[in-house]
């Protein structure tokens, strides 16, 4: 349903997206996650037709969003990270008004605006104006504008930012529903938990390149029955790296350092709350201190720091 | 079309719901209007009118003709002469009840005749400052003239005082009068005939109708009222930047010269309720044929949308709203003083209104000027409404590229 295939957007020198190439598929909802400024947005943009791609080749619903503009546009309904409403319009002319952008008329639209007030749960505030809203409200009316022209592929660009549990709740129903309708979602969000929720298949970008893909159990798989271990305290660069090689070779322990600076250390291994004690020694046999430790379980959160070996929110 | 018409009612809609900004552009050119029609009385303008109070305490013909002086011509209009008494013109004087009091002394055609020195005593009110200095300077011209008149006839003058004009025997003497006049003048005629200039006399041109001064601020005020609201209306462009429908717009599918075209339409209907208002108060105020509305009308609208769609390309060429409220403020009122909005064209320097009807907003003042005050309706030449929509056109050109290039997509 979308294809993006080899995609580049360069500034100048500037790399936004590197070669980024991903598929999703109808009545599927696909996740594009990554920090701020991986590249997230200039994609969305690119597939929107915001943004004219340097090189690469994106289709929706089969049209090439250069060569075949109105009609890819046409089956494209984009939900922005930013609201994107007539405050000083009623909902329902909101939705009327996106309708008709669309090309809906008549009874048709006014059947659709109906239908749409009713899923995003605003029947009976429709002539009420927006600037009246709650932060959710507006969220939820800012989903049915994206929607009102029953777009088959849909571009959510971090629905979810600033709104508070109940309404991430009630949009996550919404997404969960145009997915029952068999539309394509790409859904961007730095939250992991949100992709682990709502998402069929992931790709992870990172510096404008994927960096992942596949499902959320395949991705999964990649950190196996891994644990990351963070430590905070003092590691000295050389001696503390060679103490963890040296750990896992006598205790057979599955044991790899991620990610090191002078006050931090991240390591993955297999049931990391058994192997502590020993872990602690070998680092203050190295010279180091721990202060302060914190373990997690495999997520997709922790994939992006082995893959990376940074978070996700840095 | 159907986007068309979308765009309008939307932009409709949301005007209705912020009128206060609608009211605001309409009463600040209708309060100036106001005043100025006010100050200047739609037919011209009203003099203002002071009191010179005299105590003629010499009451005699040449007393009476100093005190007549001031109430002939047009300086009658503006000056009405009282007789009093030197103590009730002293207390009113003093009250501030007249513009001067003058006080002819008992002897004054004596002492005039005889060439002897004489006071005239001139009061004014030191809270006014025109008309006091017209009675001041009227008073030097007629001692002046009496000084002058004594030189000359003197002797004619005296024997006129000493006529008792009712006696029957009195023919004699007036004769007698008119002989020494008449000589006089014979004697001075080698030297003031023939004139040393030569006049040509030629007919004048027709004379124009004289159009009243109000009238000829109402234009001005009228493009006063359009320029705040395409203004205004304009501004517009960077609220919908800013609620992200534009970039929402630029998702939809070939869309942004429907849009386009939707709000230069609204920003025409309420260009246009603004100045129907404005052009029926002038209308009736100022009784002008009522044939010359509808061109008056669509002329002004058609220049507010062309207004309309200038303002916005100058508001998506800045690139912050602040710095195109800031560029719109400073062309704003320049270009009002400059095209007759504060002064009218007739009032101003040639070279000024030369430069004046060269601006958008003269342009449209000086032919809506031209049509108002013509014999009949619909005078603008097409020549004038191909600039207009010339104007309107290449504004709304640059707003759409504008939003195609980056205006709507940042």
């Amino acid at each position: 349903m979308l294809t993006v295939k080899n995609l580049v957007k360069q500034y100048g020198e500037l790399v936004a997206v590197e070669d980024v190439s991903f598929e999703a598929s109808a009545g599927a909802v696909f996740g594009l996650l990554g920090p701020n400024g991986a590249g997230k947005s200039t994609t969305i943009n690119c597939i929107s037709g915001l943004l004219q791609p340097t090189s690469g080749h994106v289709a929706v619903a089969g049209f090439d969003v250069l060569r075949e503009s109105r009609k890819a546009k046409q089956s494209l309904g984009i939900v922005p990270q930013e609201l994107a409403l007539y405050e000083d319009l009623p909902a329902v002319d909101n939705l009327r008004y996106w309708g008709r952008a669309y090309g809906l008329r008549g009874n048709e639209l006014e059947a659709r605006v109906a239908e749409v007030l009713t899923t995003i749960g605003l029947g009976d505030r429709a002539k009420d104006l927006p600037k009246t809203f709650s932060g959710g409200m507006k969220r939820r009316l800012n989903f049915g504008c994206g929607i009102v022209h029953r777009p088959p592929v849909m571009l959510l660009d971090e629905p979810t930012v600033g709104v508070d549990p109940q309404s991430r709740e009630r949009l996550f129903e919404l997404v969960e529903a145009e997915r029952k309708n068999g539309t394509c979602i790409v859904y961007t969000t730095h939250y992991m938990a949100e992709a682990e929720r709502l998402c069929d298949s992931v790709a992870i970008i990172d510096h404008g390149k994927l960096i992942a893909q596949g499902s959320v159990a395949e991705l999964r798989a990649q950190l196996g029955a891994r644990d990351v271990l963070q430590l905070l305290g003092r590691f000295p660069a050389g001696p503390s790296k060679e103490a963890v090689s040296s750990l896992a070779k006598q205790s057979g322990l599955d044991i790899e350092v991620i990610a090191q600076e002078e006050n931090s250390l991240t390591l993955t291994l297999s049931a990391a709350s058994q192997h502590l004690p020993a872990v602690f020694q070998a680092l203050s046999n190295a010279g180091g201190s721990v202060s302060e430790t914190s373990l997690r379980s495999p997520n997709l959160e922790t994939l992006f720091l082995l893959l990376t070996g940074k978070e996700l929110r840095e | 079309m159907d986007f068309i018409w979308a765009s309008v009612n939307k932009d409709l809609a949301r005007w209705r719901q912020d009128f206060t900004a609608v009211l605001l552009w309409l009463s600040i050119p209708l309060i100036i209007g106001g005043l100025i029609t006010s100050l200047v009385d739609g037919n011209g303008g009203a003099k203002p009118q002071g009191v010179l109070l005299i105590a003629d305490q010499d009451d005699t013909f040449l007393s009476g003709f100093v005190a007549s002086a001031y109430s002939q011509g047009e300086l009658g209009e503006l000056i009405s002469v009282e007789k009093t008494t030197v103590e009730a013109g002293t207390d009113s004087i003093n009250a501030g009840e007249a513009s001067g009091f003058l006080v002819i002394p008992e002897g004054f055609t004596d002492a005039l005749l005889n060439s002897e020195p004489v006071t005239l005593t001139l009061k004014t009110n030191p809270s006014q400052t025109i008309l006091p200095g017209i009675i001041r300077n009227v008073t030097d011209v007629l001692l002046d003239g009496g000084f002058y008149l004594n030189q000359i006839f003197g002797s004619e003058i005296d024997l006129i005082l000493d006529t008792d004009l009712d006696g029957q025997s009195n023919d004699q003497k007036v004769a007698a009068i008119a002989a020494a006049i008449q000589k006089k003048i014979d004697a001075a005629a080698p030297l003031l005939l023939p004139p040393a200039i030569e006049i040509t006399i030629a007919d004048p041109p027709p004379e124009k109708p004289s159009v009243p001064v109000a009238l000829l601020f109402l234009p001005g005020i009228i493009l006063m009222a359009v320029m705040f609201s395409s203004n205004g209306l304009a501004g517009d462009y960077w609220t919908e930047r800013e609620n992200g429908t534009l970039r929402r717009l630029v998702y939809a599918p070939g869309r942004l010269t429907a849009f386009l075209a939707g709000k230069a339409l609204a920003a025409g209907v309420i260009i246009a309720m603004i100045s129907a208002l404005t052009l029926i108060i002038g209308f009736v105020y100022h009784d002008i044929a009522w044939s010359k509305l509808l061109p008056s009308l669509v002329w002004v609208t058609a220049s507010g949308i062309a207004l309309f769609a200038w303002f916005g390309a100058l508001q998506m060429l800045a690139s912050t709203q602040r710095a195109a409220n800031l560029l719109t403020a400073m062309l704003l009122f320049p270009l009002l003083m400059l095209g007759g909005s504060f002064f009218p064209m007739a009032a101003l320097p040639n070279w000024f209104a030369a430069i004046g009807r060269l601006t958008p907003n003269g342009f449209v003042v000086d032919r809506l000027t031209a049509e108002l005050t013509a014999a009949s309706a619909w005078t603008i030449d097409p020549q004038s409404w191909g600039v207009i929509l010339l104007m309107a056109v290449s504004g709304l050109g640059i707003c759409a590229w504008r939003l195609q290039t980056s205006f709507a997509r940042n």
